[in-house]
Parts: C-alpha cells; sequence; structure tokens
C-alpha cells in the first residue's frame, strides 16, 4: 500500500488525473450521452455511485478471494461479472425500494457495465495496490471528475445547437475538440497537491 | 429461442468450466516464460544500476549476475570483483503521484557516487510522470556525486546537472525525495554491510 | 450498414474504410487514445484487439443458437474477457516491456464497445467464418487510426517513429502532443475530415 494520503488520490483523480480528460475512459457514454445537459448529469451521478460500490466490492473480492486463492490471472473476468452482478442488484434494489430515484438512473444503469471507467477505476487502484480507504476515495473522485467532465461537455454542446458549425463538424467531432480544449486546461491543475 | 432456467443454469456452468479450465491450462503454460522475464528484469535492472549491463545479451546478464553480484541480508545486492567490494544495489521504494516507486539505486564502492538508478515498478502517468522510465532520464544519474549530508537536487550544480520532467513536475519531486531518503536512511546512516 | 455482407472483400472494405468503426460509428475510444503517444504500443494494443475481436465474434457466433438469449450479454462479456486474458498472458510471456507499459489498458480491451459492438450486430446473424473476418477487419480499421494519431503524436512529440530516431532537423519538441488534449485534437479533427466527406458524397449503399 502505497504511503499516499487519501485524500490527494481523492482530488487528483478529479482534477489531474481525470478519468476522461487525462485516462480517456468512459468516452463511448461521455461522447453518446452528452447532448442534454439533464441526462448527462443523470448519467454522471449514476456511474458516481456505481463506482463507490465497485471500488469498494472489488477492493474485498481482490484482497480477499483473488489474491488467497492465486487467482490474479482471471481477475479481469472475475472483475467484470462482480460490476455487472452489482449494476444488476443495484437495478433491482432501487426499483423496489426508491422508484424516484429508479426512474431517474434506472435507464443509465445497464450501460455502466460497459463503461470502461469502472472497470478502469478497479484495474488502477489494483495495479497501484491501494489500501481500503485509498480504493473508495480513488472510486469516489474518479466518479466526480467523470461527472463533472461530462456536464461540462453537455452544458457546452447544449449551446452548440443552436451554433452555426463547419459541415462534417457537428456531433462527435466538435465533442472532442471541445474535450481537448477541457483537458488543457484541466492540466492546469498539475501541481496543486503536492505528496508530502 | 425460447429455453427454461435450468438450461440458463446448466449453459452456464458449462461454459465457466470451460472458460476457466482453458484459461487455468494457459496460464500454466505461460508461467515458467513470465517466471524468467521476471528474474532476468530484476538481474538486468541491478546491473544497470551497477553500470555493468552494456551490450549483454539476455544469457549473459544471468551468467554476470550470478558471478559478480551477492545478495546481502534485507539490504539489496553487493558487486565484487576478485573479492573486492566494488559497488552496491540498493533497494529504493517510496510514494509517487499515483502509487509505489520502486526500484534500485547503485552504488561505488567507496560510496562517494550513484552508479545509475532504474525503476522496475512505477505507475505514474504514462507519457508524462512514466517518463522517468526512459533512459535521456535515467541516464542523469550515472556518476552524480553523493556525499553525506547533502541532498540531490534539480538544477546545476557543482559538478554535476540533474532536470526534472516538463509537465511531471510532482513525479520528478517524488523520485529525488526518494533517491533522498534512500541515501540517508540505507547509505550514509546505517551504511550497507 | 446492413447486417448481411458476408463477401469478405466487402467486409474489410467496410471495416477499414467506409464503416470504420472509430472514425464512423465512434466506438471504441475508450481504450484507444490512452496508447497513442507511442506507435509502438497503439500496434500492439490495435493488434491485441484485432485478434479478441476476431476470435471472440468467431466464438460468439459458433454459439448463437444455444446461448440463451437472456443472459446475451453476460455470455458475450466472459468470452471475451477469456481472450483478453489470453493476451494478457501472452504480452507478459513474450514482451513483457510492452505489457508492463500498455498495463491497465490491456485489460480494458474488455470493456471496448468494439468487441461488444461486432457481437451484437454481426455475430449474432452471421456464421462464424464471416463473423471472424468482421471482427478481424473492425480491429485491423481500428490499428490504423490508432497508428495514425500515435504517427502525429510521436513524430512531433518525441521526433521518433517506432522509437527510431526521425529528428533530422533538431526540432523543438512538443509536449502538448503527448499530453492527452492533442489525442482529443487529432481524433477530432480526423473524425471530422470522414464525416465532411461522407456528407458530400452521397454513396449508394449507405442507408
Amino acid at each position: 500500500m502505497p504511503d499516499i494520503n487519501p485524500l490527494i488520490i481523492f482530488l487528483a483523480s478529479i482534477a489531474t488525473s481525470n478519468m476522461v480528460l487525462s485516462n480517456f475512459l468512459g468516452m463511448c457514454s461521455y461522447l453518446s450521452v452528452s447532448s442534454e445537459y439533464k441526462t448527462a448529469s443523470g448519467l454522471g451521478m449514476a456511474v458516481t455511485l456505481v463506482l463507490v460500490l465497485t471500488s469498494a466490492l472489488n477492493w474485498a473480492v481482490y484482497t480477499y478471494l483473488i489474491v488467497p486463492l492465486d487467482l490474479v490471472y482471471l481477475q479481469y473476468v472475475i472483475f467484470i461479472i462482480v460490476i455487472a452482478a452489482l449494476v444488476q442488484v443495484l437495478e433491482m434494489a432501487m426499483d423496489r425500494y426508491t422508484p424516484d430515484l429508479h426512474a431517474k438512473l434506472g435507464i443509465f444503469l445497464p450501460l455502466i457495465t460497459v463503461n470502461c471507467a469502472i472497470l478502469g477505476a478497479t484495474l488502477f487502484m489494483v495495479i497501484r495496490s491501494y489500501g481500503f480507504v485509498q480504493s473508495v476515495l480513488y472510486g469516489l473522485g474518479s466518479g466526480l471528475g467523470w461527472w463533472l467532465a461530462i456536464s461540462m461537455l453537455a452544458a457546452m454542446r447544449e449551446k452548440l445547437a443552436k451554433a452555426k458549425l463547419p459541415p462534417g463538424m457537428s456531433g462527435p467531432a466538435i465533442s472532442f475538440i471541445i474535450t481537448g480544449i477541457m483537458a488543457m486546461a484541466f492540466i492546469g491543475f498539475s501541481g496543486i497537491f503536492t505528496i508530502q | 429461442m425460447k429455453k427454461g432456467h435450468i438450461y440458463t443454469l446448466v449453459f452456464m456452468l458449462a461454459l465457466s468450466t470451460v472458460l476457466t479450465l482453458a484459461l487455468a491450462l494457459a496460464y500454466e503454460g505461460f508461467k515458467p516464460n513470465i517466471a524468467a522475464h521476471d528474474d532476468l528484469k530484476k538481474e538486468r535492472s541491478v546491473l544497470y544500476a551497477l553500470g555493468l549491463d552494456e551490450g549483454l545479451t539476455d544469457e549473459q546478464v544471468t551468467d554476470t549476475f550470478a558471478k559478480v553480484v551477492e545478495p546481502v541480508e534485507g539490504q539489496g545486492y553487493v558487486y565484487k570483483q576478485d573479492g573486492q567490494v566494488r559497488g552496491y544495489a540498493v533497494p529504493f521504494t517510496g510514494a509517487g503521484l499515483w502509487g509505489s516507486i520502486t526500484g534500485y539505486a547503485g552504488l561505488s564502492g567507496e560510496k562517494d557516487k550513484l552508479t545509475g538508478i532504474v525503476f522496475t515498478k512505477q505507475n505514474e502517468t504514462p507519457g508524462l510522470g512514466g517518463r522517468i522510465d526512459e533512459t535521456e532520464y535515467r541516464e542523469q544519474f550515472r556518476n552524480l556525486p553523493i556525499a553525506p549530508g547533502t541532498l540531490l537536487s534539480y538544477g546545476q550544480h557543482d559538478g554535476y546537472r540533474l532536470d526534472g520532467i516538463t509537465g511531471a513536475t510532482q513525479t520528478s519531486n517524488a523520485v529525488i525525495r526518494i533517491i533522498n531518503q534512500m541515501l540517508s536512511d540505507h547509505v550514509f546512516n546505517e551504511g550497507v554491510q | 450498414m446492413p447486417g448481411n455482407v458476408t463477401n469478405t472483400r466487402e467486409i474489410a472494405k467496410t471495416q477499414l474504410w467506409r464503416e470504420n468503426q472509430v472514425l464512423r460509428q465512434i466506438l471504441g475510444i475508450c481504450s484507444s487514445l490512452a496508447v497513442t503517444n507511442s506507435m509502438k504500443n497503439s500496434l500492439v494494443m490495435g493488434l491485441g484487439l484485432s485478434f479478441v475481436t476476431a476470435l471472440s465474434s468467431m466464438t460468439l457466433s459458433a454459439m448463437r443458437d444455444i446461448i440463451p438469449h437472456r443472459v446475451r450479454m453476460i455470455v458475450q462479456t466472459m468470452v471475451i474477457a477469456a481472450y483478453v486474458i489470453l493476451v494478457d498472458l501472452a504480452l507478459q510471456a513474450f514482451l513483457p516491456d510492452i505489457s508492463k507499459q500498455l498495463g491497465p489498458y490491456v485489460g480494458l480491451i474488455i470493456t471496448n464497445c468494439i468487441i461488444m459492438g461486432r457481437a451484437e450486430a454481426f455475430a449474432q446473424k452471421n456464421p462464424p467464418l464471416p463473423a471472424m473476418w468482421d471482427g478481424f477487419f473492425a480491429g485491423l480499421g481500428y490499428t490504423w487510426v490508432l497508428l495514425f494519431i500515435a504517427l502525429i503524436r510521436e513524430v512531433l512529440g518525441f521526433g521518433t517513429v517506432f522509437g527510431v530516431n526521425v529528428d533530422f532537423i533538431g526540432f523543438e519538441r512538443w509536449t502538448i502532443m503527448i499530453m492527452p488534449p492533442a489525442a482529443f485534437f487529432i481524433i477530432g479533427s480526423m473524425i471530422w475530415a470522414m464525416s465532411a466527406r461522407a456528407q458530400r458524397l452521397p454513396t449508394p449503399n449507405k442507408k
């Protein structure tokens, strides 16, 4: 377990090493669900929730199941099954106990299983051998960072819908250019967080 | 395509069994190869830190390593030739920006200079902090003068010049901090036996 | 894109250019961009993905009549994950340095939408052999896009091609090129060029 303050991991995963803007993870849904601010924000919230839960769960699975049983070579399969199962359970639980939330987030849940950001966070956390608290805060930070990025993109795309763009530029092309500019701005954050 | 619960269950069980078996077989098949690479990598890293790896093929690395390098209890390796201590390879580890940075630092027999540093594990941002693993950065540590009580730092100094990596200040600083820590803890205060 | 083209040449043309998964379908960007500051890594990543897509499409197509519909997604994911693990093990065994540099991005091939996309859109309705070619060429289409981006980034950012120095005039390295924003700008421009072109010529075989 690296001797890094979990709070710094949390802040860095939002700003300096944002899931989308510097790790390129979760791009598929980032691009396809960002034409409307409200929907995008809903998806962001769902991703954050799932990220926190899977980070915690996969950390436990890795530490208490995969390592003791020497199954490291099967880890990808195990992680993805844990994620898929968790998303399924979460959907059923939401449907039953919080129908309001389910109405809001339910449609996004199936999309999340194949969101690379979720598996990505798990793999990064394992490869960097984070402890439990570090993992959970990393998951939370990554989720918030993803949420922030997709909300910003969606907000800008709403305005852009009315703009006159060169032919072929509207849609994914302009989204990438905007994302590039956002990524450049986020580079400005690097150096804020000092490691003791 | 109407199929019952039982069928689904049996299908999933069969699929899981087949996949797990296939992967376990593949893993067993690849394991010796992977382990050999890991050993070789460690040996080459230690020799690199000592400045001895130049132009060596993989077999020569294993040979040289067995011939001139001896492990020291909990403290890395000592490099001996004709019974004389010529250098040390001291392991270091510490927090980088994202995770631990681990590696070996080579020291001359007199402990008056670094002969080189090498990273065996780092998870810094690829293309930024990850560039500490590039020769250009690592080679700066070749024959760097060290002395008790003085800390290494970036910039132009008497006798040496060290440059960090553009855009990766955090990682660059972490490396220097880890090396200084290692020097004061394991080289000058307690000494390598 | 009609899902019933089974002629290998047609499949190749479609997947490599006309309906390129990255540039036209905007799929599979996740794991692709992060490795594009080095051509070597991009090539390995691309070939790994082609291998996984080809074999998983073939396997899933061969099993298409016996997979219970309800658990289709999880079966697809498991088969894909199994092939990815194979690739990962092979890389660790034969190309340990590259395996270390790609790190978690090899594992992320599992969630690459191209593989799942081809399994759903093509392998489900077609026999194994065309499915394999379809997956393979979809992967190659992805590979050349990666290599193209990596070429720009590596030449301008490091002055090298596949690690070999090509900087004969000694220009200043362009640091932004090896940082993430450049990847976004380059792929954005490529998609722009492709869709501008598609808009100009109304191809007859497009829906």
